[in-house]
């Protein structure tokens, strides 16, 4: 039934805006550039799709198909979760070629490396925790929501490119190129990788649990 | 005829209004119209029916089996058609089909051309240029082409033309006649008395009659007067102004002895009167 409803995403739902999103991952061939807004345009196209929607009825009609209402609530979020590990894996080859063709330090943040990488999955995990578990206390308020989500995926952003600068770990150790300090990296983008399945999940349970008390009218 | 859904003191609070002890019985072959004015609390009992809405209490049997935590398999044999909510306004008929088809374990490619041919729809139009009339005929070919038994209609021919709302009530005649339960909402009752089996007639959160159409237009009598004396008018419900006095419903049991001629009221003069007498 999930499957379904994911053809259903793609199909009735999902805006240009998110496919779009997932080439600007092309941002990464760009010098000196705050490389993590990238994860800022993704949340911008799962804000799209989401207004596609409620405009389109698409919960009213959905409750009405014969599906649970926590498979809605599911897909939904599986749905944004696939658009992320898309980008991700659109953006691997983006950062080898980065290496190969800019070989400039990045004034504007991190670096074009895994550290990069493990910071989209951090951002995205509490971007699921804002957004949708509170979108689906009230499923018609997805403008507020996402004005709270997209405020705290640019903290995160903010706080990133800040330690950049002023945190020597970050600075002297994160805020390499690969292959430098590997080993540090790869647990740090181990744990922001844990967090995000962990915050993923929590999504799910708690906005299915709002949803479930939610009438729909 | 088979009992299809029997829903039994259906609850449901809210801080302003509320739905209380709502009990009636679908059985299939039959059209049952679902009256009383806007905000009566006929969408919150569909979409009860639908856990759209989740009931503070009641029970609601599907073929005998309470379809609490088995709503999806429920809903596999209902289809509803909701007027006036435009889903996917910008996508093509056939698009939506598509992805609404997989769903249904029953769903029957020819018996969907044929309506969508009967309907004169082509699955290549866009829903939002579909009038009002055309809409609610694709949204029942949906839902007659998974084989629902259960058809629930909110409102359907609100902002339908007169030859749209004739046209419904010839289709769902045939959809009766196929020996499948017709729940059909609406606050225009004059769409029923061509086609009802039944009336349910909900005021205030509250069901006032579940009778035949006939034993409901029955029940009552209408009287035209310019006074009426004091033993007389404790026996009226609802008075209306006319051009030239005043009408109001008697029980048919006063009408023998209530000492002026009265005529037969429609279910649409009862339900205004009605609706007069306790506002």
């Amino acid at each position: 039934m999930i499957g379904k409803l994911l053809k259903k995403e793609l199909r009735l739902c999902m805006h240009p805006m998110l496919p779009a999103s997932l080439l600007l991952s092309a941002l990464l061939l760009a010098p000196n550039y705050p490389y993590a807004i990238m994860y800022f345009y993704l949340t911008l196209g799962i804000f799209f799709t989401g207004l596609t929607r409620r405009e389109n009825h698409d919960v009213l009609f959905t409750c009405m198909l014969p599906v649970k209402k926590e498979q809605i609530v599911t897909a939904q979020i599986l749905f944004a979760v696939i658009a992320e590990l898309l980008q991700m894996l659109i953006a691997l080859p983006l950062f080898v070629l980065h290496r190969h063709l800019i070989s400039v330090p990045n004034a504007a943040g991190m670096e074009a490396n895994i550290v990069l990488l493990a910071e989209g999955f951090l951002i995205y995990g509490v971007f699921h925790l804002v957004y949708f578990v509170g979108l689906f206390r009230d499923t018609d308020k997805v403008g507020v929501n996402f004005l709270k989500a997209g405020a705290v995926v640019f903290l995160l952003i903010f706080a990133e490119l800040a330690c950049t600068y002023a945190v020597p770990f970050a600075r002297d150790i994160l805020d390499t190129p690969d292959p430098q300090y590997l080993g540090v990296k790869l647990l740090f983008a181990l744990i922001c990788l844990g967090l995000y399945c962990v915050f993923t999940i929590v999504s799910v349970k708690l906005a299915q649990k709002r949803f479930g008390n939610t009438d729909i009218r | 005829m088979s009992v299809i859904l029997e829903v039994e003191n259906l609850c449901k609070f809210y801080p302003s209004f509320r739905l209380e002890g709502v009990s009636f019985t679908l059985r299939a072959g039959t059209i049952t119209g679902f009256v009383g004015r806007n905000g009566a609390g006929k969408s919150t009992t569909l979409y009860a029916l639908l856990s759209l809405v989740q009931p503070d209490a009641g029970n609601i049997l599907y073929r005998g089996e309470n379809i609490r935590g088995r709503e999806a398999v429920f809903k596999q044999r209902v289809g509803f058609v909701s007027a006036g909510v435009s889903f996917y306004a910008k996508q093509k008929l056939h698009r939506i089909t598509d992805v609404v088809k997989t769903f249904y374990g029953e769903w029957n490619d020819t018996l969907y051309r044929r309506y969508m041919q009967a309907f004169a729809l082509d699955g290549n139009q866009v829903f939002e240029k579909l009038s009002n009339g055309m809409k609610i005929k694709f949204a029942l070919a949906l839902a007659l082409s998974h084989n629902a038994e259960l058809l629930i209609l909110d409102e359907p021919t609100g902002g339908l033309d007169p030859v749209s709302r004739e046209e419904l009530a010839e289709i769902l005649l045939d959809l009766a006649g196929q020996g499948k339960a017709v729940l059909f909402s609406t606050h225009i009752i004059s769409d029923l008395d061509r086609i009802a089996d039944r009336i349910l007639y909900i005021k205030n959160g509250r069901i006032l009659a579940d009778d035949t159409l006939q034993g409901f237009t029955d029940a009552y009598r209408l009287v035209q007067y310019q006074t009426l004396t004091e033993p007389q008018r404790k026996k009226i419900i609802g008075e209306l102004r006319l051009k030239d006095g005043y009408s109001a419903l008697i029980k048919a049991a006063d009408a023998a002895d209530f000492g002026m001629p009265s005529v037969c009221a429609g279910a649409e003069d009862i339900m205004v009167h009605i609706e007069k007498e306790r506002a």
